[in-house]
């Protein structure tokens, strides 16, 4: 199903993904530039295809596929506002492969059809529910690759021996802030997007809250690893290389919810 | 056929009380192009004058180019020619393109990647253009030459990078601080480096300086330099709470900030980050500090080291530079090559019609023709006009991007041939291109 468009997405994607990592081993800018407009131009053609499958299958949250593709569209979309706002452009080496990726499982996913969501919950409270947890897990990518560049740039400093990297990366203090700020936003959308589940589950007869769903409980876990470091933060000042190794562990937490637990645990949540 | 060519001195061949004595200030210019420009062979001229070159470019019409540049700079500046002759060189059409191609990139430079440069090139150029001394060809060299400085410094590092200690320790707290303006800077002893180095953060708009020293009076004198605030110390160094950048040169025998009194500050200043520089031999800070989370320590060595790798890492760049300069060099030629050619086009084109408009006249006065009949032949006309000179207007343009300089033949040959006057319209053929 829409194949070559798919296909044409991946491929764009992965020029772009390989495009931002050239630019982090020459620093010729023109190359940034590049990868910066061909990552526009990939987003624009995500955008057009969720519209289009919208239209198609009538939801735009039915399927665990769809809810991946969403995912990597979110990161790029972060990817997209922090370049425009902050002309950053080496978080895309960290984030636009992660897109990449993303858009690959959608890709394998895609003939499961069985991860459907039961008609009954293809409502507006599933769109709500399921873009705010997705935007948040964007927002902790986009956290987990500042904390990646903070480390490397840290490690470039101790060491010592200015190489490229070091000089095109940001200064410690902004990678540090913007993963702080994209914890943050990552925690409000989740914070919102498990307060709209909640609710959810009180006006829809057919769903029971449950507190022992697998889903819930390492969504839960997840939550509260990052808001333990948010708090640390605040209290005692810790930063730089533990809010860089938090944002590294919140994200494996997010796989695993996200993934892992569908894969190995039961769970009432297609995806 | 024009010539482009370079007469003129650097620092790579002549002392500077050479070079000053062959410079051009701003006021000399004026008069310095007027001369240049009354010379019957000079066509086009432009003056680059900095500290470490003087240039005059010109575009040239007879073979003596050389001689006449050389004549005009010892005129001028009265310097006995023989000296003039050893020390400066001179380039002359694809070479003098290179050379300030070169030039631009900073690839001629002292310091290899150094930005001046670029912006004294653009001011030579626009003070030449003001005078009115450069034209078609001059104008399009520089306009070139500065897109090409422009180029490599955005496709290549070379410009990346401190070159020098007091600089590249403002370019490290550059990379560990978001931004230096509202960072405290504490100076612990006295010595120029450090007050070097303090001097360049204040340029970079550090919002408070401390100085601390053994003797209050010593601290004072030093902190009315940098609108600091002066302060003595003993065993405490409280005062370290507050400073992000801390540059240590005290003539101290032992260490005088050890491991866990800066893990300590450190927790009471909230691991907010801080940059330590140790300039003093022997050092004043333990090396152990640096294992402190958010505290990066670095001595004398360690910026030296990162200088010596920088100008290394320039070295690499500029191999690539001069990769995009002989690329570039070679548009231009072929560019250059299509200016000269395109005349001898335009004039081969409009002699055929103006013949065969004549021809056209009076037979369509003897033929009786229905307007569509006229029509037909007017355009067969064309058409054969357009067919005739296809393939050697499609040669000579081809002979232009060769290696060997054919197209020189072919023009004189088409000149001879045809009986062509027009080859001189240069000027007003499009000056658009850029």
């Amino acid at each position: 199903m829409n194949s070559p468009f798919f296909h044409t997405l991946l491929l764009v994607y992965l020029v772009a993904s390989i495009l931002h990592i050239l630019f982090l081993t020459t620093g010729n800018r023109r190359i940034a530039q590049s990868a910066y407009w061909l990552t526009i131009g990939g987003f624009v053609l995500h955008s057009v295809f969720i519209l289009l499958r919208w239209r198609y299958v009538g939801h735009l949250m039915a399927h665990w596929y769809d809810s991946t593709s969403f995912l990597a569209w979110a990161i790029i979309l972060i990817y997209l506002c922090i370049a425009y706002r902050t002309r950053l452009r080496t978080i895309g080496v960290f984030v636009v492969p992660a897109a990449f990726i993303a858009t690959l499982i959608a890709y394998t996913l895609q003939t499961q059809e069985n991860t459907a969501i039961p008609a009954y919950l293809q409502n507006y409270w599933l769109i709500a529910h399921s873009a705010s947890i997705f935007l948040s897990y964007a927002a902790f990518t986009a956290a987990f690759g500042f904390g990646l560049m903070y480390l490397i740039e840290e490690k470039k400093i101790r060491e010592k021996q200015p190489t490229l990297a070091f000089n095109l990366l940001p200064a410690l203090g902004r990678s540090d802030e913007l993963c702080h700020k994209f914890i943050l936003v990552g925690v409000i959308l989740m914070t919102m997007g498990i307060l709209i589940g909640v609710l959810w589950t009180q006006y829809v007869k057919e769903v029971k809250w449950t507190w022992i769903d697998t889903k819930i409980i390492f969504t839960i876990a997840t939550w509260l690893i990052y808001v333990l470091q948010l708090s640390i933060r605040q209290i005692l000042g810790w930063r730089g290389r533990k809010t860089a190794y938090s944002a590294i562990i919140g994200l494996a937490a997010v796989l695993f919810t996200y993934v892992g637990v569908n894969l190995f645990l039961p769970s009432i949540h297609a995806f | 056929m024009n010539q482009i060519v370079i007469v003129g001195t650097s620092h790579h061949i002549a002392p500077l009380d050479f070079r000053e004595r062959l410079s051009f200030s701003e006021s000399q210019l004026v008069d310095a192009f007027q001369l240049l420009t009354e010379h019957p062979d000079v066509r086009e001229a432009a003056i680059l004058s900095t500290c470490n070159r003087v240039e005059v470019y010109a575009v040239m019409h007879g073979e003596d180019g050389y001689a006449v540049l050389s004549n005009f700079l010892s005129n001028y500046h009265h310097i006995d020619p023989q000296q003039l002759e050893k020390f400066t060189y001179n380039h002359q059409n694809l070479d003098a393109v290179r050379h300030l191609f070169n030039v631009t990139a900073s690839l001629d430079s002292m310091v290899v990647g150094e930005p001046q440069i670029l912006g004294q090139v653009k001011e030579a150029y626009a003070q030449s253009l003001d005078a009115g001394a450069t034209s078609d060809i001059l104008n399009r060299l520089f306009t070139k030459a500065i897109s090409v400085g422009k180029r490599i410094r955005t496709e290549t590092n070379i410009a990346s990078g401190a070159v020098s200690i007091s600089y590249a320790a403002v370019e490290l707290a550059k990379k560990i601080f978001q931004s230096l303006e509202d960072k405290t800077v504490a100076i612990i002893g006295a010595g120029e480096m450090s007050e070097l180095t303090a001097q360049h953060l204040v340029k970079n708009k550090v919002s408070k300086v401390i100085v601390a020293n053994r003797t209050y009076q010593r601290a004072v004198d030093i902190a009315k330099k940098f609108n600091g605030i002066p302060l003595t110390y003993d065993a405490d160094l409280s005062f370290l709470v507050e400073a992000d950048i801390v540059i240590s040169s005290t003539d101290a025998p032992h260490y005088l900030i050890d491991r866990p009194s800066l893990a300590e500050i450190m927790r009471q200043r909230k691991h907010r980050y801080m940059f330590l520089i140790d300039i003093a031999v022997p050092r004043d800070i333990d090396p152990e500090v640096s294992k402190v989370d958010n505290a990066f320590l670095y001595n004398i060595d360690d910026l030296e080291m990162v200088v010596a790798s920088n100008l290394k890492e320039r070295g690499q760049e500029a191999e690539s530079a001069t990769q995009i300069v002989k690329e570039e060099v070679a548009k231009f030629h072929s560019r250059l090559q299509i200016l000269e050619v395109n005349p001898i086009i335009k004039a081969l084109h409009q002699q055929f019609q103006g013949v065969a408009s004549k021809e056209l006249e009076t037979c369509l006065d003897k033929a009786q023709l229905t307007p569509k009949q006229q029509k037909m032949v007017e355009a067969m006309t064309q058409s054969i006009i357009k067919k005739v000179l296809h393939q050697p207007t499609t040669h000579l343009r081809q002979t232009v991007n060769d290696a060997n300089d054919d197209h020189a033949q072919y023009v004189h040959a088409l000149h001879e041939m045809f009986g062509l006057e027009q080859a001189e319209d240069l000027d007003t053929e499009s000056t658009d291109r850029n």
